[in-house]
C-alpha cells in the first residue's frame, strides 16, 4: 500500500504493517480443509447477530406486562420486522452449530495440542459466554418455553452450599423468574456480545501467535505456508455464501421449525407446560443433568461435561501429530463420542417418563465422561502401537526431534536449578 | 466398529418412547389470499363470538381483499384499528366455562403439530356412549362442539364442516405469520441471488488458487 494518505497514516499508526502482518503475508498452511473455515463463519454470524439484535432492540420492550406484545409488534407492524427475528433467532441455532464444528474440527485433527493450548482455552472461554448469551436471550420472547427455562436453569443455583437460596433470589432480582429477570437479562443479553467481541480478539492474538494448525499435523515448512490474503480470504468468501444459501433456507422458509410451540404463549407462571425443553443446542448437555439422580451431582456434571474439552491438552499424551489423520483408535473414539453426542441429544428431547430412556441416559452420560477419562491411556498405548507398526517418515523424524526439544530443555532446567543451589 | 456403529444406530431407532397420543390429520393450508379472506369470514362466523385475535385489526382485513362493506358490518362502531375482539364479555366467559377462552392470533403455531393440530382437534369432537360430547385430540377441552362435527347426520354433512374446519385454519394459519408470503417470495429471490454469488465466489477461489505451483 502506498500513496500519500497512506504514509500520513502510516507515520502515526501501523496501518501497512498491521495489514501485511495479519493478512497479506500471515503465513497460513496451504492444505487448509473446508473445515478450516468455521472460525470465520462464526466471526460472520457474531456480526449478524450483534447487527440484527441492535435493531430489534429499538422495537422490543423489557417488560414483563409487554415483552410478549413487542415481540408481535416486531413480527407484524415492524418494516421487515419478521426478517430481523427469524434472522436472529435462527442465527442463535446457526452459531451454535458452527462452533460445534469449530470444536470438532479441533478435536478431529488435535488443534488444541501443545503450543496451541491457550487458544483452546480461549475458544472454551468463548464457549461459555456463547452459552450464557443465549441462554438469556431465550428468556427475552417471554413465552412459556423461556419462562420455564429459566426458572429451571436459575433454579439449578440452588445447590451451591451454603448460600444456594440466596443465590438464586440474587440471579432472579426476585423469588420468582419475573420482570426482574427479565429487565437483568435482557441488559446482559446486550452486554454479553461485546464481551465475546473482545475475548475473539484475545482468541485471534492467540491464533496469530501460534499460527493455524493444518490436517497433516506437522508444523510446515515456509515454503508450505501461503499469505492468509488473497488465498483463504477468497476460500472464505466461498464458504460464506454455500453457509448463506443453508442459513437463508432456515431463515425464509423453515423459521418455525427450530422454534418450540409452547413459546408462542406467553409465560404463565400458574401453567407448567408439559415437557420443558431447552434449545436444541443445549440438550446433551441438558440430558447429562438429568441423568444423575442427585441434583447437586446433576449441575456438578452438566458444569464439567462443558468443561471436559479445557482438558484435552493433558488427556492426549500421544505425541503423533495430525489428530485422527494418522490415529486409527483416536478416530473411533472421536466418532464414538460424537453418537453419544447424539444419543445425549435425543435423550435430552424426549421427556424422561420412559425407563429404559433413562437407562439410555445414564448410560450415555457415562460414555460421555468414560472417553475423556480414557483418553491419556488409549492415546499411550496407541502411540506405541502405531510406533511398532510404523510410522510414515517425517512422523517419527519430527517426534525425535520434538523429543530430543524437550529433554535438552529438561537438561537446562536441571542446570539452572543446580546454579541456585 | 461398523458393527458397533450399527449396533448402536439400531439401538436408538428401536427405542419406542413417545406416549401414545391421537394421531392428527395432515392438511394441506392454502396461501392464497381468496382461500385466507374465507376462512377470515368463517372463523368471524363461528369462533369471533368466543375468542379474541388481539393481534389481528379489522383493517388487516381489508389487506385480504375483503369487502369493506363487510368488514364495516362486522366492526359496527368499533374503528378499523381495533383487534378482533370477542363478543361475550370476559366476566360471561368466566362464568361460564371458568377461564377465558384462549387468544387464537398464534394458535396455529402454538402447539406441537401446528395447523394439523387445530384442523384434527376441531374434527375431533364425538359422541361418547353415555351421551356427552368428548374431543380425541384434547379430552379436556372445555369448548363445546363449535362446528357441530359431533352430530353430523351424514358423510355430505361431515365433509361439509371438515371443509369449514379447513377454512378456518387456513386464516388462522395466516393470522400466526401473517407476512409468510412475503417471506417466501423473499426467499426465492435471495436463495437465487446467493446460488449465483457463491458460484461466482467459486470462480474467484479457483483463478486464485490457480497461481499457486
Amino acid at each position: 500500500m502506498s500513496g500519500p494518505i497512506i504514509n500520513w497514516i502510516d507515520k502515526r499508526f501501523p496501518l501497512t504493517s498491521f495489514v501485511k502482518h495479519e493478512l497479506t503475508d500471515y503465513p497460513t498452511p496451504r492444505n487448509l480443509s473446508y473445515w478450516w473455515n468455521f472460525g470465520f463463519l462464526a466471526g460472520i454470524v457474531l456480526v449478524l447477530q450483534v447487527a440484527t439484535g441492535i435493531f430489534l432492540a429499538m422495537h422490543y420492550k423489557a417488560d414483563a406486562t409487554l415483552a410478549f406484545d413487542s415481540i408481535q409488534h416486531i413480527m407484524r407492524e415492524v418494516n421487515y420486522g419478521w426478517l430481523l427475528r427469524y434472522m436472529h433467532a435462527v442465527g442463535a441455532s446457526a452459531f451454535f452449530f458452527v462452533i460445534f464444528v469449530h470444536m470438532a474440527r479441533t478435536l478431529y485433527y488435535g488443534s488444541f495440542r501443545a503450543p496451541r493450548e491457550l487458544l483452546w482455552w480461549t475458544g472454551q472461554g468463548l464457549l461459555l459466554m456463547l452459552m450464557a448469551t443465549a441462554f438469556m436471550g431465550y428468556l427475552l420472547p417471554w413465552g412459556q418455553m423461556s419462562f420455564w427455562g429459566a426458572t429451571v436453569i436459575t433454579n439449578l443455583f440452588k445447590v451451591t452450599p451454603f448460600i444456594g437460596d440466596d443465590i438464586v433470589i440474587w440471579l432472579r432480582g426476585d423469588y420468582s423468574v419475573g420482570d426482574d429477570t427479565l429487565t437483568r437479562f435482557f441488559s446482559l443479553h446486550y452486554l454479553f456480545p461485546f464481551l465475546i467481541i473482545g475475548a475473539v480478539i484475545v482468541h485471534l492474538v492467540a491464533l496469530h501467535t501460534v499460527k493455524s494448525s493444518n490436517p497433516s499435523g506437522i508444523d510446515l515448512k515456509a515454503k508450505d505456508n501461503i499469505p492468509f490474503h488473497p488465498y483463504f480470504t477468497a476460500k472464505d468468501l466461498y464458504g460464506l455464501g454455500i453457509f448463506l444459501i443453508v442459513y437463508s433456507v432456515f431463515v425464509f422458509f423453515i423459521p418455525n421449525s427450530l422454534i418450540e410451540p409452547a413459546n408462542n404463549v406467553p409465560a404463565n407462571p400458574m401453567v407448567t407446560p408439559s415437557h420443558i425443553v431447552p434449545e436444541w443446542y443445549f440438550l446433551p448437555f441438558y440430558a447429562i443433568l438429568r441423568s444423575v439422580p442427585n441434583m447437586f451431582g446433576g449441575v456438578v456434571a452438566m458444569a464439567l461435561s462443558v468443561m471436559m474439552f479445557a482438558f484435552m491438552p493433558f488427556l492426549d499424551r500421544s505425541r503423533i501429530p495430525g489428530g485422527a489423520r494418522y490415529r486409527p483408535i483416536y478416530r473411533l473414539q472421536f466418532y464414538l463420542f460424537l453418537i453419544d453426542m447424539l444419543v445425549l441429544g435425543y435423550v435430552g428431547y424426549v421427556p424422561p417418563t420412559n425407563h429404559n430412556i433413562v437407562i439410555v441416559g445414564q448410560v450415555a452420560t457415562f460414555c460421555y465422561f468414560a472417553s475423556f477419562f480414557v483418553v491419556p491411556f488409549v492415546s499411550k498405548m496407541e502411540e506405541n502401537w502405531l510406533i511398532k507398526r510404523g510410522l510414515p517418515e517425517g512422523i517419527m523424524e519430527l517426534m525425535e526431534r520434538e523429543k530430543r526439544d524437550l529433554e535438552a530443555r529438561k537438561e537446562e532446567q536441571g542446570r539452572r536449578k543446580g546454579d541456585r543451589i | 466398529m461398523k458393527k458397533l456403529l450399527k449396533i448402536m444406530l439400531l439401538g436408538c431407532l428401536s427405542m419406542s418412547v413417545h406416549a401414545e397420543e391421537a394421531k392428527l390429520e395432515k392438511i394441506q393450508v392454502p396461501k392464497d389470499k381468496p382461500s385466507i379472506a374465507r376462512g377470515a369470514e368463517d372463523w368471524i362466523n363461528n369462533c369471533l363470538t368466543c375468542h379474541t385475535m388481539k393481534y389481528v385489526k379489522y383493517r388487516d382485513l381489508l389487506s385480504l381483499g375483503i369487502d369493506k362493506a363487510k368488514v364495516d358490518g362486522w366492526r359496527g362502531e368499533a374503528s378499523l384499528d381495533t383487534p378482533l375482539t370477542a363478543q361475550m364479555p370476559d366476566a360471561v366467559a368466566m362464568a361460564t366455562f371458568a377461564k377465558l377462552p384462549p387468544d387464537l392470533s398464534l394458535m396455529a403455531q402454538a402447539r406441537d403439530g401446528g395447523p394439523n393440530y387445530v384442523y384434527s382437534y376441531l374434527i375431533g369432537y364425538y359422541v361418547k356412549p353415555d351421551g356427552s360430547v368428548g374431543n380425541h385430540i384434547f379430552a379436556e377441552t372445555k369448548m363445546p362442539d363449535p362446528l357441530g362435527i359431533s352430530s353430523a347426520a351424514n358423510a355430505a354433512e361431515r365433509a361439509d364442516k371438515q371443509k369449514t374446519a379447513r377454512s378456518i385454519v387456513t386464516f388462522l394459519t395466516w393470522a400466526a405469520d401473517p407476512h409468510a408470503g412475503e417471506r417466501d417470495t423473499l426467499g426465492k429471490y435471495v436463495i437465487v441471488y446467493l446460488v449465483v454469488l457463491s458460484a461466482l465466489l467459486y470462480a474467484v477461489k479457483k483463478q486464485i488458487w490457480s497461481r499457486l505451483k
